[in-house]
């Protein structure tokens, strides 16, 4: 094969989807799905803003400026967002708010897949009784409505971040266990996992070793996917009061705050907004491209 | 395919049971809304633990939840907490009509919107068209519906005015106080002005899913033998992609509908928060953060069983529009 991309190369052509590894591939066609670099850099241009950013704007989210001058100040020099109701920098409030969302998201979505892989890989493997009463499971929390559910939850366990992301994921892992319940039991036929089990492998060592590294690229497009979802998620919740509560910025709450200042003050709803639907579309843009690059079957 | 709807409404008995213990497990750890009346030096200390017993607070939330039970089996939904005076029954079916009239209209919209451009943009695959749609789905799938209301609302109900000073649309509610007996007509274009924004809202972030859906069944089937055969024995390329393509394209579709059913009736619960819309969304968040299980309760059953009840329809369906598929 490495001949043959050599003679490619002299000829001066491209090289054929032969000659790459199945990530090279998979990143070669990413790179031509313009969307997904659209959503790529939308990413890469929030994460630089998140982390970046408080390095460059050294203001502290939560000092408040002293009296009535202090508040709802428009853009200046001094406050290149402005100023929200208690005198605070938005710009700082937009950085360290952008974390916490990003935090939640990532955390939640990574978890959710996690624990569908889990109980996925368990039902497809070994099928017969665990499959049965862990899918009737499955499907009864699907039809469940899940969002009266998550303010419910979020309204008894707290409202710090690492509670926020725990109802996150007590309802957002059962799409994934279908997922890989379907993958799996189609994997666990093929000629490797019964190799696998005449030597000797153990049950445990099949499902994590052989099957779910082939369940793998189809849980990061999820994934992906996923992560926009929880933000938005952690939006709603903190929109409705139950979030990340206050003096700690989440884009969520900030917007839930921003809500009653909406005939003075429109900027401050305009800021956080904007930052979690470019995210979301960042995150949905680059989960969709990253589908239809490990498709093998469509051209791009 | 007796046997088999029979056995399937069998099996949804076990999946509703598992709804309501969830459901009441969680609405179960909502603290007991009496045990804060005892601050109160008014309220005698016999009649909270009146309350608290007659409420089943005093028992342990699985005992309670088969007190519940036994009075929903006889038809007895119990009292409202929220609205004292009410009973459960009561303050689900004022809020029902308002949930259902609304998102009817956004299902009605988004639908009839989605279809023809998820058709359009999968017959010109790669062309600016279909670049356009698909841009425009991801926006819509990405928007946070709270965001997308409050600009809408900063547009039409703050910023533009209509020449009498009043805003262009109402920022909420559903209906202008002292219209309730107005001529009908009056009272048609009263409300629709409340519903424009609630329903452009939603329907911008549902069509999304439904195009890109219609959209890649469409050319799933596009793809297919008999598309070709009918194109190469000159059928008009109209006829092709109407006649032909979009019957079986449109099968899909179909259980798409069918599953989406149910969401008419659970609401949405922030768009209704933010326009202030008394619907079944709103009511239940309100009733279970105030441990008004029972009205909570009857509003989540609703949807989840008509989730359950319309998956078995859509397989029917689905049966039905596609005669490849047999069920046993």
């Amino acid at each position: 094969m490495a001949e043959k991309a050599i003679e490619a190369k002299k000829k001066g052509q491209k090289k054929s989807s032969e000659d790459y590894t199945y990530v090279g591939m998979v990143f070669h066609r990413l790179t031509r799905h313009k969307l997904a670099m659209v959503g790529a850099f939308m990413l890469i241009f929030i994460l630089l803003f998140v982390f970046v950013g408080p390095l460059i704007w050294r203001a502290n989210p939560n000092t408040q400026i002293e009296g009535l001058g202090g508040l709802f100040n428009p853009a200046s020099r001094a406050h290149p967002l402005g100023t929200d109701d208690y005198g605070r920098d938005v710009l700082a409030r937009m950085f360290f708010g952008g974390r916490i969302s990003l935090f939640i998201g990532f955390i939640s979505a990574i978890s959710s897949t996690l624990v569908g892989a889990l109980v996925g890989l368990v039902a497809g493997y070994y099928g017969g009784w665990s499959d049965n009463i862990l899918m009737r499971f499955t499907d009864a929390m699907l039809s469940i409505p899940t969002f009266p559910l998550l303010i419910a939850l979020a309204s008894v366990l707290g409202k710090g971040v690492w509670q926020i992301i725990l109802v996150i994921v007590v309802f957002g892992w059962m799409t994934d266990a279908r997922l890989v319940r379907g993958l799996v039991l189609s994997l666990k036929e093929q000629e490797y996992v019964e190799a696998a089990r005449a030597i000797g492998a153990s049950a445990n060592r099949i499902m994590w070793r052989h099957l779910f590294p082939n369940t793998l690229a189809v849980l990061i497009v999820s994934t992906t996917i996923g992560i926009g979802g929880a933000i938005i998620y952690e939006a709603s919740i903190s929109f409705l009061g139950f979030g990340v509560q206050a003096p700690f910025a989440s884009w969520g709450n900030m917007l839930q705050n921003a809500q009653q200042f909406i005939w003075n003050s429109p900027r401050l709803i305009i800021y956080p907004g904007l930052a979690i639907f470019m995210t979301v579309l960042g995150f949905n843009f680059f989960g969709d491209g990253l589908r239809d690059a490990i498709d093998p079957k469509l051209k791009l | 395919m007796r046997d088999y709807i029979i056995r399937r409404v069998l099996g949804m008995i076990p999946l509703i049971l598992i709804v309501m213990i969830v459901s009441f497990g969680i609405f179960s750890l909502v603290p007991n809304p009496f045990a804060a009346l005892i601050e109160n030096p008014r309220i005698k200390k016999a009649d909270i633990q009146r309350l608290i017993k007659a409420w089943g607070f005093d028992l342990p939330w699985y005992l309670r939840f088969f007190k519940w039970f036994s009075g929903v089996i006889r038809g007895d939904w119990g009292p409202s907490l929220l609205y004292p005076g009410s009973t459960a029954r009561d303050v689900i079916s004022r809020a029902l009509p308002v949930t259902v009239r609304l998102m009817g209209i956004e299902f009605l919209v988004s639908i009839a919107i989605a279809l023809p451009i998820g058709i359009i943009s999968a017959v010109k695959q790669y062309s600016v068209t279909d670049y356009v749609v698909t841009v425009i789905s991801f926006l819509g799938m990405s928007m946070p519906t709270f965001w997308f209301g409050l600009l809408m609302m900063m547009l039409f109900s703050v910023v533009l005015k209509r020449p009498s000073g009043m805003p262009l649309l109402p920022a909420g509610g559903f209906i202008t106080p002292g219209l309730e007996e107005a001529p009908f007509w009056a009272k048609l274009g009263d409300r629709a002005q409340y519903l424009v924004m609630p329903v452009v809202v939603l329907a911008f972030s549902s069509l999304g899913g439904y195009a890109r859906y219609m959209r890649s069944s469409m050319l799933e089937v596009i793809r297919q033998d008999y598309i070709r055969t009918a194109r190469a024995k000159g059928v008009p390329e109209r006829s092709v992609i109407y006649k032909h393509a979009l019957r079986n394209a449109m099968i899909p579709i179909v259980t798409l509908i069918a599953l989406s059913v149910p969401g008419i009736v659970g609401g949405a619960a922030i768009t209704e928060t933010i326009f202030n819309i008394p619907g079944m969304g709103s009511l239940i968040i309100q009733a279970e953060t105030k441990a008004d299980y029972p009205t909570a309760m009857i509003g989540l059953m609703l949807s989840s069983v008509l989730v359950i009840a319309f998956n078995l329809v859509a397989d029917i369906v689905y049966a039905w529009v596609d005669p490849r598929i047999k069920y046993s």
